[in-house]
């Protein structure tokens, strides 16, 4: 028998089981603004998500994020400056940054999220197989952070990733090389696979007639952040990349 | 069919508020705002609309339980759209996010709630953005902050980013969340409309119920109701997924037959092959056959088939997939997404992922099956939110639906894996049933 | 705040009729009908349920689902099931889901015996797993923090530990890191969980995960007994319970008094019992010979002590706080009595005056602990409960919390209890008088100017709801305390239930010692003494003994050169004097160099006598254990030399004493050891409290007239006001129990970062501090809590640095 389940053993797959506490430092309390410095763009940052909620402790996500979008993860000092101005301690946001999975906590460099969907509709759709070609055109680069991700919410673009927030889809094997090259080359990565610029595939959504205002033109330099912008709407690239073939009695497939 | 929430979805620039404008949007709440706060509420309730979200409770009813008086009351609009499958509030949002915002200010006058918050999942980025585009404006024109459209109304809303948890999904997950702590659910009671954001009276809505309220204000009460069935009234988003020729969000009417959507607007499995089974409403929903294509879909019929009608989120499967692979999938997803609060959730999920983990290493037996089953079984009713149920429903069902596959996977697998041939194993661990309890002195 | 109406009701669970309070949650209920229901995360001092563990999964007729009945209301007329088939299910379901993960190394582990998840496997569980997958292993056990060993494969995640760090003590060190499986216990980025009250997450484990790193290995639940008794290391006076194998207290556990410590226990009460059983304790008399000292035999030792009697009307004496009420007495009998001496003292500094303490010691305006927790406001006056009688801070900490208290803190140091406050007045160090003098004129409109703080907290304590708590410290001293009388009276608290006045004394009985009689103005009973009869009180004591008119001292559990101000004074009272009695379980620098006679003292969980808690509680001292070696009683040697000295004694037993001193105190007419019992009794609740209400009555409190309030003095440039504090880890019994030297505080200087700009000095720097030629040496501590101009030392450590040495109000600091 060729027992391969992966088994929890000494040294466990999760972090920190496995860690004593360094009994040399000093008991983490609540960070004094005397003897921590942060970052001033970091600290407004902080104050303004703060000041948007009734309990300041509401801001530990987006001040988290922040903190993440200076060091690269959320790392300990990062996390003790934001309890310095959260005037939280640091295990409280430690203990927040650890249950999400967009928050980092391990080190890590300043890098490009390719985060791959493997969750069921994707993964019938060859998403595992997917995952395994952007690890091998990723390679060793250390600022490709991919990783498997479960569900992203778009099913319809079977089997996607979300790089750097973008989504894209659906997949071949053969963009996982596009992927780290647009990345590379600091493009939009596979513009004509984005989902900003899909259209509805609902044909109660009345929209077959005005097919042409969506689109992209292939390659463009720049992508307009709005997404549904008129600008885009009125560019005379034709079809988008998804499928946008309306069902109707004919064209059914017995 | 009139479609309601995709009436010209795509239509450029609907986004902004100037063609959403112009398209009639914030006519409803100038309506609900020359209307009083009961009469609103009425038309809520009397529209029938129950929530989108996936447990699909009356949201008039739920607006019903605010009590009123001097407090703080809060609307939290759930899109933290994460159940596998579902996608539908993510095209809502990014293709008019202003119809969720004037649904949330018309819920939020019904319910004399005076800060709103929308929490959308941090994966999102694009809808956020757009939505925070959305909410400056709607703001800048007097739709939300102070003093709405002169009428004396205060709501400031805003829009809070999620950072990657299912379990946010949860309502008091996400208001646990959205308070900057860890999304474990709370215990109910209080349930939130009691007791929810920051103690507060708490409506918690999902993007589609939203979003639907202006149309309900505009069209009448009465004539939504007459959308749908009896008890499933008006138009659903069903976002169709897996093995089907056109994957996306369809509007349909709540009641037609499943095989409409499957096979009609999704155009089923491509070519030659069949469905094999199928989740009706997300992955936390049983599965389904083949032989249950023809179940109207609604709350009640999909209920009476075993199953529920949950996010309105189909992902098909077809004859060439293997149930262990989707089976594995799910508990995988699950066992990743249990928050670890309670104990048959966190233990549960990561007990049945290992034995689904050994039926493809060959080190399972059929008696693994009965065990499944069981611990399943054990999981259903036990913990302190649905999440360990939403693994055990469907899993449970692959296991009583497709044993004899199951069966023919694990005796494959030992014969792969070059293990002892059946009639020789002695199951480990498991006792004599008929032993009873350990013998006490 | 008013407390909850109870209202009882009825509900049947498993077909009996049982009759509890609305509201309470079902597992409690069902105690009251003998229906046991297993749980694990359920414990009421936590806070609210959180419903994780789902052991107590009951059947509720009427409610589909099963329902924790932990989180459960009872209401009347309900119909609970707990034996059905459908709730024996789920519950074997959890057990063995529970025990998917638990390694079941029972033999091996340090809560087996005492474990509850070996009890609730054994009768709940169905005695099986079907579980083959291998079980996780980790390392372990590992550090947590040096008094806590973690072993992560136990853990349940019942969220017992972690609540109590967040919401208990809300240290929030320690949390669950991760999710789903994956969750374990942690701290940030590998600090240790170092804490005042981290010791109680050992007690609240119910499994093995949370071990005692002093406590481990060393016996076994059939091994040992426990034995009820009181922690008398500071006026918190908790109620323990001494764990003992062969006559060694091995491990101290909290014995819940909802009175007194609300069954928590802070680490210094936890883990101190290591100082009863180490070399360094003194266990044999000692007598110094030739310049050494020596041990002797008793008799030796008795007869040099009984040369007391040669110096007739020369001798003072000293008691420390952790003298028992039976050896107060006897003391000041010995002295006023055998020696003809009025010196007698038991307070540090110069204290409050009696007619001033008769009459805020009136039983109609005494606050009781739990009124900390349903007052509408608490103020704290010059007090910080941390480090002057730690247990309160959780008290305070669970009124804000739970029942919306508000605290108000008036005090010159910042407090830890700051972040959970309504208001905080902070004034110069020594600046009580004047804030009481402003807000006493805030109050009854007598001020011609109120500052914007001190009018908030006056319209705060005026119109926050009537019941209002106001903790004082006897360190305040006087002239601040003269004034209390007056606010109480303003605020109308005389004769309030639930709101009062409730003093910090600075040592642990304090009050009873005072009570007894060790002072130098009032006899026992606190009552005034015949003809000008006053002695001197403990400054006076050290003046007049470094000036020769005191010829010998009795030091009675203290050592003056460590516990009292002016350091330098007392070693050369300690110098002059030709006698020095002492009776003392560790040898600090002061009878080191200057005692004559050591007797071993006994430790807390030795002695057999009373002590009265801040807040009028009498309790009882029971032996747990034997004296070791050739330690004998307090109240024997004291008796003992009393009877030589020629005082008419009849002390056969400790409790004969008792029976004399209740005699002697009108205000504990009538009570009786029986009484007290394990709980203890409050004297203000009890009739015989008339006598001090006439008492105080018939001795007005003189209010100090506000003109004549001392100001703060004010700094000149490049100087700071010098304030001091006595952390909870300033004890000898810290000092030498070795699990707790960790925590023995180096002399810092807590400074402003503005200030400490100025002098250009950073964070951890070394740092002289400076006063009329003396100097002492401490590191810098920047925290910004510190009002500019103001810096903070700490008293009451060992050694040339302690804050004892300086004696004026103003420093000069220089970075090194």
């Amino acid at each position: 028998m060729t027992p391969s389940v992966p088994r929890f053993a000494h040294g466990s797959r999760v972090p920190g089981w496995d860690d004593a506490v360094d009994l040399t430092k000093d008991p983490a309390v609540v960070p004094d603004p005397a003897t921590t410095p942060v970052p001033e763009e970091l600290r407004a940052e902080i104050e303004a998500a703060m000041a948007k909620y009734p309990d300041r402790r509401s801001a530990a996500i987006p001040a988290l994020h922040a903190a993440q979008a200076v060091y690269g993860y959320c790392s300990p000092e990062g996390i003790a400056q934001v309890a310095a101005v959260m005037r939280l301690t640091p295990a409280y946001l430690t203990s927040v940054a650890t249950f999400y999975d967009m928050l980092e906590t391990a080190p890590r460099p300043k890098h490009n999220d390719v985060f791959i969907c493997t969750n069921i509709s994707c993964s019938l759709l060859g998403a595992d197989e997917f995952f395994d070609a952007m690890l091998q055109a990723a390679g060793t680069d250390e600022t490709m952070h991919v990783r498997s991700f479960e569900c992203l919410g778009a099913c319809d673009i079977a089997p996607m990733a979300s790089v750097n927030g973008e989504y894209i889809g659906p997949l071949e094997l053969a963009d996982a090389q596009q992927i780290v090259d647009d990345l590379k080359a600091g493009r939009p990565v596979l513009s004509e696979k984005q989902i900003r610029y899909r259209r509805s595939v609902d044909p109660g959504a009345g929209g077959a007639d005005q097919a042409t205002e969506f689109g992209v033109r292939r390659g463009a330099a720049q992508v307009d952040t709005a997404g549904l912008s008129e600008a885009d709407a009125a560019s005379d690239r034709p079809g988008p990349a998804a499928p946008l073939e309306y069902p109707s009695e004919e064209n059914e497939d017995a | 069919m009139k479609t309601i929430l995709f009436d010209n979805i795509d239509e450029p620039g609907l986004n902004t508020l100037e063609v959403y404008e112009r398209r009639g949007g914030y006519q409803a709440l100038r309506k609900a705002l020359s209307m009083s706060r009961e009469d609103v509420l009425s038309e809520i309730m009397d529209s029938g609309i129950r929530g989108r979200g996936g447990a699909g409770f009356e949201m008039g009813r739920k607006v019903s339980f605010l009590p009123h008086g001097d407090m703080e009351k809060y609307l939290v609009c759930n899109a933290d759209e994460s159940e596998p499958g579902t996608f539908k509030d993510r095209e809502l949002m990014q293709k008019s996010p202003h119809m969720l915002i004037e649904g949330i200010v018309i819920a939020a006058y019904a319910g004399e709630i005076a800060r709103a918050f929308i929490y959308i999942r941090g994966e999102y980025q694009l809808q956020a953005d757009i939505l925070e585009a959305a909410i400056a404006e709607a703001q800048r024109a007097g739709y939300i902050g102070q003093d709405i459209l002169a009428s004396g109304m205060n709501l400031p809303l805003v829009l809070h980013r999620g950072a990657g948890a299912y379990i946010c999904g949860e309502e008091t997950g996400l208001l646990d969340s959205l308070e900057g702590k860890r999304g474990n659910p709370r215990l109910k009671p209080p349930f939130p409309a009691i007791e929810g954001l920051y103690h507060g009276p708490t409506l918690i809505n999902n993007v589609e119920t939203l979003s639907t309220v202006p149309a309900i204000l505009n069209m009448g009460a009465a004539e939504y109701a007459k959308i749908g069935t009896e008890s499933s009234t008006g138009t659903k988003l069903v976002s169709i997924s897996g093995d089907v020729k056109r994957p996306g969000n369809y509007e349909i009417e709540l009641g037609i037959p499943s095989r409409e959507i499957i096979y009609g607007l999704a155009g089923g499995p491509p070519s030659g092959k069949e469905v094999k089974f199928w989740f009706p409403g997300g992955s936390s929903s049983p599965v389904l056959t083949k032989d249950d294509l023809d179940v109207p879909y609604d709350f009640d019929s999909l209920a009476k088939a075993g199953t529920m009608l949950g996010s309105g989120a189909i992902i098909v499967a077809d004859e060439s997939r293997r149930v262990l692979d989707t089976a594995l999938k799910l508990a995988k997803f699950y066992a990743h997404e249990s928050c670890g609060k309670c104990v048959p959730c966190r233990e549960g999920t990561n007990w049945t992922h290992k034995m689904l983990q050994r039926i493809y290493t060959g080190e399972a037996t059929p008696m693994d099956l009965d065990i499944m089953a069981s611990v399943q079984e054990q999981i259903i009713g036990n913990c302190l939110c649905v999440l360990g149920d939403a693994m055990a429903m469907p899993i449970g069902s692959m296991v009583a639906k497709f044993r004899d596959e199951l069966e023919g996977e694990i005796e494959a697998a030992r014969e792969r894996a070059d293990g002892a041939p059946l009639e020789d194993v002695v199951a480990l661990g498991v006792a004599d049933e008929q032993a009873g309890p350990m013998p006490v002195h | 705040m008013p407390r909850p109406e109870q209202k009882t009701i009825q509900l049947t669970i498993d077909g009996r009729e049982v009759g509890a309070v609305e509201g309470a949650m079902l597992v409690d209920a069902a105690k009251q009908g003998d229906v046991e229901i297993p749980y694990f995360c359920y414990e009421p001092k936590l806070g609210n349920p959180v419903g994780a563990c789902r052991m107590c999964l009951v059947e509720i007729e009427g409610i589909p689902k099963l329902q924790t009945s932990c989180s459960t209301p009872v209401k009347d007329g309900m119909v609970v099931h707990t034996q059905t088939d459908r709730v024996r299910h789920a519950q074997n379901a959890v057990v063995e889901f529970l025990l998917i993960n638990h390694p079941l190394d029972c033999p091996v582990c340090d809560k087996g015996g005492e474990c509850p998840l070996q009890d609730i496997t054994f009768g709940w569980g169905l005695g099986r797993s079907r579980m083959i997958e291998p079980k996780r292993h980790f390392e372990k056990p590992l550090a947590l923090s040096p008094l806590v060993a973690i072993d992560r494969e136990r853990c349940i995640l019942c969220y017992r530990c972690v609540r109590f760090s967040q919401e208990v003590a809300e240290d929030y060190q320690l949390i669950f890191a991760e999710r789903g499986a994956e969750t374990y216990v942690a701290t940030h980025d590998g600090h240790p969980y170092v804490a005042p009250f981290s010791g109680n997450i050992i007690e609240l484990c119910p499994v093995g995960a949370l071990t005692s790193q002093p406590y481990r290995f060393r016996a076994r639940p059939w091994d040992i007994e426990g034995a009820g008794g009181i922690c008398t290391l500071c006026p918190a006076q908790c109620n323990v319970t001494f764990t003992v194998r062969d006559d060694r207290v091995l491990r101290v556990l909290a014995r819940d008094n909802a009175g007194v410590d609300d069954g928590w226990l802070c680490d210094k009460g936890r883990i101190a019992n290591q100082s009863i059983h180490v070399d360094e304790r003194i266990t044999k008399p000692m007598v110094r010979d030739g310049g050494e000292l020596r041990e002797v035999s008793w008799e030796r030792a008795l007869e040099t002590a009984a040369g007391l009697a040669r110096h007739q009307g020369r001798t003072g004496a000293l008691a420390g706080g952790q003298a028992t009420n039976e050896e107060g007495f006897l003391l000041q009998r010995l002295l006023r009595e055998g020696l003809d001496s009025a010196d007698i003292d038991s307070r540090v500094g110069r204290g409050v005056e009696a007619s001033t303490l008769r009459a805020l010691s009136a039983p109609a305006l005494q606050a009781s602990v739990p009124d900390l927790e349903f007052a509408h406001t608490v103020l704290l006056v010059g007090v910080e409960p941390l480090d002057d009688a730690p247990i309160l801070d959780l008290r305070i900490r669970k009124g804000v919390r739970r029942n919306g208290v508000k605290l108000a803190i008036a005090s010159a140091r910042p407090s830890a209890l700051d972040a959970n406050a309504a208001h905080i007045q902070r004034f110069a160090p020594g600046g009580e008088a004047g804030f009481l003098s402003d807000l006493i004129g805030a109050l009854d409109g007598s001020a011609t100017s109120t500052g914007q703080g001190l009018s908030t907290l006056a319209t705060l304590l005026r119109d926050g709801g009537e019941d209002v708590v106001i903790i004082w410290s006897e360190r305040m001293g006087n002239e601040a305390a003269g004034q209390l009388g007056r606010l109480a009276e303003l605020l109308g608290l005389p004769g309030r239930d639930g709101a009062g006045l409730l003093e910090i004394p600075c040592g642990a009985n304090g009050r009873g010692l005072r009570e007894a009689g060790v002072r130098p103005d009032s006899g026992a009973g606190l009552a005034p003494l015949p003809g000008a009869t006053n002695g001197r009180d403990a400054l006076g004591i050290a003046q007049a003994a470094a000036d020769g008119e005191l010829t010998a001292l009795y030091l009675l559990q203290t050592d003056p050169v460590r516990d009292q101000p002016d350091r330098a004074l007392w070693e050369r009272a300690l110098h002059s004097v030709a006698l020095v009695v002492a009776h003392a379980s560790v040898l600090t620098e002061g009878l080191r160099e200057h005692a004559t006679v050591i007797f071993p003292a006994e430790s807390h969980a030795e002695k057999e006598g009373t002590v009265v808690h801040p807040d009028g509680r009498v309790q009882r001292q029971r032996i747990a254990i034997a004296h070791p070696d050739e330690v004998r009683s307090g109240w024997a040697v004291l008796a003992e030399l009393a009877a030589r000295a020629g005082v008419d004694i009849d002390a056969r037993r400790s409790a004969d004493v008792f029976t004399e001193l209740a005699a002697a105190v009108p205000f504990y007419a009538g009570l009786t050891l029986e009484e007290i019992g394990g709980r203890g009794v409050r004297w203000p609740e009890r009739e015989a409290a008339g006598a001090a209400a006439a008492a105080a009555d018939a001795d007005a409190a003189p209010r100090t007239p506000n003109s004549h309030r001392s100001e703060p003095v004010l700094p000149n440039q490049g100087q700071l006001r010098l304030g001091t504090y006595r952390p909870i880890w300033a004890a000898p019994e810290c000092e030498i129990s070795p699990a707790l030297k960790f925590l023995i505080p180096e002399q810092q200087l807590e400074l402003a970062p503005q200030d400490a700009e100025w002098l250009g000095i950073g964070h951890g720097d070394e740092v002289t501090v400076t006063q009329n030629g003396t100097r002492i040496h401490a590191r810098a501590f920047l925290r910004s809590a510190v009002p500019a101009g103001s810096a903070f030392l700490a008293e009451g450590i060992g050694g040339e640095e302690s804050a004892n040495t300086l004696t004026e109000p103003l420093i000069e600091v220089r970075k090194v």
